[in-house]
């Protein structure tokens, strides 16, 4: 059975407020997107994957993460190297790239082109930058309990109706994902070699799971509308809380040093260019 | 009746109620006048479509607040009209609980789900937080606060959806066939969390259930529904007696009312079939004074396979990545031509069993052989060939646009030619008598039309052993007769037939041996006459023997026999009997 992952090391991560956590996902988030320096990015995805393992995120679900996006970040190595010619150009103030390799020009299509270093070198940088976002997520998701979340979502002055719809979809994630397997099943058990088909056939024979998922989520959703009618919901924000969420000094702590650490990575940025993408190689 | 007495005030009054679902032209409720009184318990019975659920819908205004439609007459609940008042209003007189156990329960964890209306409610958190143990007490599920209600069994969610409602302090709990998902265990605990709520704090309570025999035991009256319109109230005992009544309506009486009004036909004194086990008892002792007790005729014994078994499983493990040790050295063998009946908790084995017959699991340790050959020499689709599964919900079983192409969808896959595909899906079709809608689209048939289609796409690849999962919950009785039956034409026409149920009064015309499955072993195989008479050992699994075998051992005990008779007929034809002007059937 699927479910909701929590890790369960106690740290800091698992003592602090989910608000405090969620302003650290923003101000973290925030400054992946401004830096574009890959020694600066490479540094702060290396301080997110390990706080993520000393926060208790099991290291078998960082290298499925890294297995995934693999293919992705293959691709903007080579359209970075390859094809980011301009913008590597205004950002390094070269006029001339440095060249890693070229194809011979004799080769159909692909003949003459030539990978940068400053490009192949962007492409990292956009790779650490998204392994940055990605990384922070279970970070402040993961050592979160789900109840002290959905509070302090409403706390946080996030519509509860929101809220809601977040905190079911984690109750019903796992119950589509079991139907999306019975249904699998069942088309195997109707003669479907699954294993032997090329992608194209498999894609193909995926979008057929989406005629019994979709009526059978309809029909669900039907069901928790009068369910959700008999409790008494009416999505109006005006309700009481079972659990409580408290900030406390620890997360007070955590907020100042994260406007502390915005203000200090907008200052370095401006007026010191740290961050930069030139920053360190091209000066 | 319960130590609490039923009120003269009536807690809930329908009158003259109508009701017209949206885009329908026919009437879901019809002309229904009702009172229910404070400390009641009605039970609601009725075929599927007869207007149950909509019945209980418009005691928490739902129906028509929330459906919309055409509304006629009027539900007062705890003096509050159910059409004035908004549903958050009435939801702290009326708590319910739904059939489906999975999608009722919306939190991620118990105690969050018990809160969850509270807070709805506005009630302040130190209430809630005394409340929470209090409810999960009156439902003995202390101790599973921190849950996640997918850490519960089947039995145990239902539980907790009470739970849920009773946190509310309704004045009326509805139950809307609370049991139809779960297995005796779970059906159990349901009963008895709702009669000992009914019996000991006095909870009002309307269940509706297929559950003829807990029905007749726990219920004060029961009101009988058909097409939208009550067709008779009155006390378990004035209903479930007029089984011709029952009959007429699609209905299942309880088999100890169904054998006594057979003896009656005979001829014995039988005023009024008895519709519980323990008069039913009493009235079985002293029919022997009036009656001569004849030896049964024409038992159907069982037909001996021999030779090489179809389907041979020995000293199969099964452990899953969890550790959980599903099956523990199981061995059987399945001939050509049987019927074979599984049964079992939930828990016991049953589907992991099965799930290794179609290469969908793969043995810890053991072997599973299909023709001799180990079954892990096929893949899932070359053993789809020779076996056929016929899961519980059909729905996630099609994937067509027609009827037509659900058929042909798993020949098209086995690569056969255009000419082959369509004799074929044409032959199956006919078969199932589906080849009029052979062009509509699966999913505007019935549910048990439905149900054909998956059951023709599975014939059309000529399988030799078809397995039926589950094919009788949540139907009702004539649905489930209907997939029954189905499976004993295919076992007519030769094919091996595996049935996986806990209905177990239901199979005797259909199955030929029985497999008693319990926390991963077998704990009996046996043919079905010998099977259902272990009492003891189908009991210490939670299984209840229909109560016609329980009549036969003690017509056994008495007359010092051993009759392996199953149902009320072979029971009641034991019985010779002359009317002696007293008697005879009313």
């Amino acid at each position: 059975m699927l479910k909701f992952q929590t890790v369960e090391r106690d740290s800091i991560f698992s003592h602090l407020d989910f608000r405090s956590k969620l302003l650290m996902m923003v101000v973290v988030s925030i400054v992946a997107f401004v830096w574009e320096s890959p020694i600066a990015l490479a540094a702060l995805t290396f301080v997110v994957v390990a706080a993520c393992l000393l926060a208790g995120v099991k290291s078998g679900y960082i290298k499925f993460i890294m297995k995934v996006m693999s293919p992705f970040y293959l691709l903007l190595l080579i359209t970075h190297g390859f094809w980011n010619i301009e913008q590597v150009k205004s950002l390094t103030g070269k006029q001339v790239l440095t060249p890693l390799f070229a194809f011979p020009h004799s080769w159909w299509l692909i003949g003459g082109a030539s990978m940068s270093l400053e490009g192949f070198l962007y492409g990292w940088s956009v790779i650490f930058k998204t392994l940055t976002l990605v990384m922070v997520i279970p970070l402040a998701i993961f050592t979160t309990d789900i109840d002290n979340m959905i509070v302090s979502m409403v706390r946080a002055k996030i519509p509860y109706k929101l809220t809601f719809i977040f905190s079911s979809t984690l109750r019903f994630f796992p119950l589509l994902f079991e139907e999306i397997q019975t249904i699998i099943e069942a088309q195997r058990l109707r003669g479907l070699a699954v294993e032997k088909m090329g992608p194209v056939q498999r894609v193909r024979i995926y979008a057929q799971i989406a005629v019994p998922l979709i009526l059978g989520a309809m029909v669900r959703s039907q069901q928790l509308e009068v369910v959700l009618q008999a409790k008494a919901f009416t999505g109006s924000a005006e309700r009481t809380y079972l659990h409580e969420s408290l900030l406390h000094r620890s997360d007070y702590v955590v907020i100042a040093l994260c406007i502390l650490l915005l203000l200090l990575v907008a200052i370095l940025y401006f007026w010191f260019d740290v961050g930069k993408y030139a920053w360190i190689l091209f000066r | 009746m319960g130590s609490f007495s039923v009120s003269i005030e009536p807690l809930v009054s329908l009158d003259k109620v109508s009701y017209l679902y949206p885009r329908s032209k026919k009437l879901a409720l019809c002309d229904i006048s009702l009172e229910i009184h404070k400390g009641e318990f009605l039970g609601l019975i009725g075929p599927t479509g007869a207007g149950k659920t909509t019945l209980c819908l418009t005691l928490n205004g739902i129906v028509p607040q929330f459906y919309g439609g055409r509304f006629f007459g009027r539900v007062t609940v705890a003096g509050l009209d159910t059409v004035d008042h908004p549903i958050s209003t009435l939801a702290r007189h009326v708590g319910v609980v739904f059939q489906d156990p999975e999608t009722q329960l919306i939190a991620t964890s118990v105690e969050n789900e018990i809160a969850f209306a509270l807070e709805n409610l506005c009630v302040p958190r130190e209430e809630i937080k005394e409340r929470i143990p209090r409810v999960l007490a009156a439902v003995r599920l202390e101790g599973t606060e921190h849950k996640h209600p997918h850490e519960l069994s089947g039995g145990q969610k239902q539980r907790l959806a009470i739970a849920a409602a009773l946190a509310m302090q309704p004045d009326l709990m509805v139950l809307d066939e609370p049991t139809s998902q779960l297995d005796p265990v779970g059906a159990e605990e349901v009963f008895a969390t709702v009669r000992e709520l009914n019996r000991e704090v006095g909870m009002t309570i309307v269940m509706a259930s297929h559950a003829a025999e807990e029905m007749a035991e726990y219920a004060d009256r029961i009101v009988l529904l058909y097409d939208g319109r009550i067709i008779a109230a009155g006390t378990p005992d004035e209903i479930y007696a007029q089984i011709d009544l029952l009959y007429e309506h699609y209905l299942r009486p309880p088999q100890v009312a169904e054998t006594f009004y057979m003896i009656g036909k005979r001829g014995a004194p039988v005023n009024k079939p008895p519709v519980r086990m323990r008069e039913g008892a009493m009235l079985l002792d002293t029919l022997y004074q009036q009656c001569t007790i004849a030896a049964p005729k024409n038992l159907s014994m069982p037909v001996f396979h021999r030779g090489e078994p179809l389907l041979s499983v020995q000293d199969l493990k099964h452990t899953y990545p969890d550790g959980t040790q599903a099956l523990q050295g199981v061995s059987l063998d399945i001939h050509e031509g049987e019927y074979v009946l599984i049964i079992g908790q939930n828990g016991a084995g049953k589907s992991t069993l099965v799930k290794h017959f179609l290469n969908l699991l793969r043995p810890t340790a053991g072997t599973v052989k299909i023709g001799g050959v180990e079954v892990g020499n096929f893949s899932v689709s070359e053993l789809a060939r020779r076996i056929g599964y016929v899961a519980q919900n059909p729905d996630n079983q099609i994937f067509s646009t027609t009827v037509g192409n659900e058929v042909s969808f798993a020949l098209r896959n086995l690569g056969y030619s255009a000419k082959e595909v369509e004799e074929r899906t044409v032959e199956s079709l006919e078969a199932m008598g589906l080849l009029d809608v052979r062009d509509a689209h699966p999913l505007s048939l019935p549910k048990g039309d439905r149900a054909r289609v998956v059951i023709a796409a599975i014939l059309a690849m000529k399988p030799e052993v078809i397995i039926f999962d589950e094919p009788t919950t949540g139907q009702d009785f004539r649905g489930a007769r209907f997939i029954l039956d189905i499976s004993r034409k295919l076992h007519q026409m030769g094919k091996t037939v595996l049935v996986i149920t806990h209905h177990l009064y239901l199979m005797p015309e259909y199955a030929e041996r029985v497999i008693v499955m319990g926390k991963g072993t077998i704990l009996l195989d046996a043919p079905i006459r010998e099977a259902y008479h272990q009492v003891e050992l189908l009991r210490s699994t939670f299984l209840s023997p229909p109560q016609a075998v329980l009549l036969a051992q003690q017509l056994n005990h008495r007359e010092r026999q051993d009759w392996k008779l199953l149902t009320p007929r072979e029971v009641a034809d034991c019985f010779v009997c002359h009317s002696n002007g007293k008697g005879g059937m009313v």
